[in-house]
């Protein structure tokens, strides 16, 4: 993921579509099953909510959901599994505030619009650079504010880790 | 149009000028915390980032507060590798008995007026009542800013808080969180700061505008932030405080939305079982049972919190079948505690008095696991079920005065309405 703010700014794939209020720390942490890790976490992540997440799940497909994606839940943990999972982004109405900052950290797009209409097995678009959330075959087309740049350049970067390898004053020029 | 403080303090420690809610900034961050439940993620970081100094550690206070002794060996061992990381890059080490990381940091001179403070913890928003911007992050956040003393900030829209009249004598900051949590929901302010103003905030003493900044953790704000007055000035300045420049916000300044609450009508709040945003007034709920009573934690674990359960339990003894703990919030109010004799006060009414930290917030300090159907009356934060070790076990949140009123009488229990329940520093 390694590369210049201008590359991968396009994201296809398909979505699977949560509710509103989804608590990362209870659906893909270990929080509560403490000795677990990544990779063990990552092989039942979401399935009390959707049964069949894992057998339609493939790399690269869009987390799609309502309002609080991730209400209440802190830990980077949880990030460590979407990733490990191969979501290429999260499209939501709204996010948990520290789930956000996890998310840009560990170079997960978070894109906040309206969600209402995209739906499980949608392949859905995401222009990073201009903010557009679109899902061709139904003509939905939504228009967000795009990321503000620093956040831009620490996802192509990967991560605020990467970043400040390539950035170590934070310099964006 | 004019800025809010959070506007003003993002702004001061980015660009210099005040920055626009909504807008991401890079601003420097002038201290941090991590404690001991969240150290082995800041830790992990620290090594992704690979580098041999961490110039600004030395603003970095470690507190070992939730494993406090430590009750497993892993937590013994994370508390070996964070004294070897304080000796390593200069951080200052809070050591086991020391006290709450949110208590220790302003007690410390860590926080001052227009500081911004960064804790690997949620109620890092406690900072607020000294009119910082006090904020949570997690482990990355906190090795780069080690690193670089610097961050990433989406400047948060601001929700204006009036606190009109005056809290009543036995009702508390917690109670006016309490009835916002009721009203607003759990998280019903996701992102938002809030500044809190009017004659109720000015009135209340430094602990209470702890609890008001600290428990807007669960409100879901990213800052709760006050106005700076002589109280908080002086407080400052008698904990070796950066010298105190208040930020205030323009007479003009946006806000995504005012609130008032007439803070005289308010009476004493209790959060009831697994839901903090299920409130009802206390003397609605007097025909509930109790059997254990909590007081302490970084939301009210402070000395005017002592001093109204003592004021309470004085001279009298807890409920047959009742258990009663309190845990002071840091060795300093530890101390002061047993000076003004209100140690002997709780633990001849039955109570015990145990060392300072988290002990008696959450299970994973297992100094407190509640037993099957034990319901649990607590000036904590947090009620959700199994916070205390077992689902079978429920949770009710109160002010320090509910619980030790509740305390002597097994049952939820106004305060107003004892002896002793009433009382307020002079
Ligand atoms: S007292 Fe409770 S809420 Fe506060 S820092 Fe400790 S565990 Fe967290």
């Amino acid at each position: 993921m390694e590369g210049s703010m201008s590359s991968n700014v396009k994201i296809n794939g398909a979505a699977h579509k949560f509710g509103d209020n989804i608590n990362t720390d209870v659906h893909c942490s270990n929080k509560y099953t403490p000795g677990k890790d990544v990779d063990d976490v990552a092989e039942v992540a979401f399935s009390r909510l959707d049964g069949e997440f894992h057998g339609r799940f493939k790399m690269g497909d869009v987390l799609v959901a309502g309002a609080n994606f991730g209400i209440n839940s802190s830990r980077e943990f949880a990030v460590h599994v979407l990733k490990k999972l191969g979501v290429s982004a999260i499209v939501a109405k709204s996010y948990g505030r520290q789930f956000f900052r996890n998310a840009i950290n560990n170079g997960l797009p978070v894109i906040e619009c309206d969600t209402d209409g995209i739906d499980t097995a949608d392949a859905i678009e995401i222009d990073l650079a201009t903010g557009k959330v679109s899902v061709a075959g139904k003509s939905i087309e939504r228009q967000t504010p795009p990321l503000p740049r620093e956040v831009q350049a620490i996802l192509s970067s990967g991560g605020l880790i990467p970043f400040l390898k390539e950035h170590p004053d934070w310099s964006l020029k | 149009m004019g800025h809010t403080i959070a506007e003003k303090i993002l702004g001061a420690h980015a660009t210099g000028s005040p920055a626009k809610a909504g807008e991401v900034v890079v601003a420097r961050v002038d201290s941090t915390m991590i404690h001991d439940a969240r150290a082995d993620g800041a830790f992990a970081a620290v090594e992704r980032l690979g580098l041999k100094d961490l110039p600004f550690a030395k603003n970095t206070a470690l507190v070992l507060d939730h494993y406090s002794p430590p009750p497993t060996v892993d937590a013994a061992n994370t508390h070996i590798e964070m004294r070897a990381f304080a000796d390593k890059y200069g951080a200052r080490l809070f050591d086991v008995g020391s006290g709450i990381c949110h208590q220790l940091m302003p007690e410390n001179g860590y926080v001052t007026c227009g500081a911004m403070v960064c804790g690997t913890d949620t109620h890092s928003v406690t900072y607020g009542a000294f009119n910082a911007f006090g904020t949570g992050v997690e482990g990355t956040d906190l090795s780069v800013i080690m690193a670089t003393g610097k961050n990433w900030f989406r400047v948060p829209e601001t929700v204006k808080v009036v606190l009109t009249g005056k809290l009543q004598p036995g009702v508390w900051a917690k109670d006016v969180t309490l009835f916002m949590l009721g009203r607003f929901g759990a998280e019903g302010l996701n992102y938002k700061a809030i500044e809190y103003k009017g004659s109720a905030v000015a009135a209340m003493d430094i602990d209470d505008r702890m609890t008001l900044s600290n428990h807007a953790a669960e409100l879901g704000a990213k800052a709760a932030i006050l106005d700076a007055d002589d109280k908080t000035i002086a407080w400052l300045k008698a904990h070796g405080a950066a010298e105190p420049k208040p930020v205030t916000a323009d007479a003009d300044a946006e806000y995504a939305e005012s609130i008032e609450i007439d803070a005289s009508a308010l009476t004493p709040q209790v959060a009831r079982r697994h839901l903090i945003d299920d409130v009802i007034p206390v003397p609605d709920a007097v025909a509930q049972k109790i059997s254990v009573a909590l007081i302490g934690t970084c939301t009210n674990g402070r000395l005017d919190d002592i001093r109204q359960a003592a004021s309470i339990v004085r001279g009298r003894k807890i409920a047959k079948g009742v258990r009663f703990v309190v845990t002071p919030a840091s060795r300093a109010i530890y101390l002061a505690a047993e000076k003004e004799g209100l140690i002997r006060d709780i633990v001849e009414a039955g109570g015990s008095f145990d060392s300072a930290g988290c002990g008696t917030c959450v299970g994973i300090t297992n100094k407190l696991i509640a037993g099957d159907r034990d319901v649990v009356i607590t000036s904590a934060n947090r009620n959700f079920q199994g916070r205390l070790g077992n689902d079978e076990s429920a949770i009710f949140v109160s002010s320090s005065a509910t619980v030790a009123a509740s305390a002597l009488t097994g049952h939820v229990t106004d305060p107003r309405e004892m002896e002793g329940g009433q009382w307020r520093a002079a």
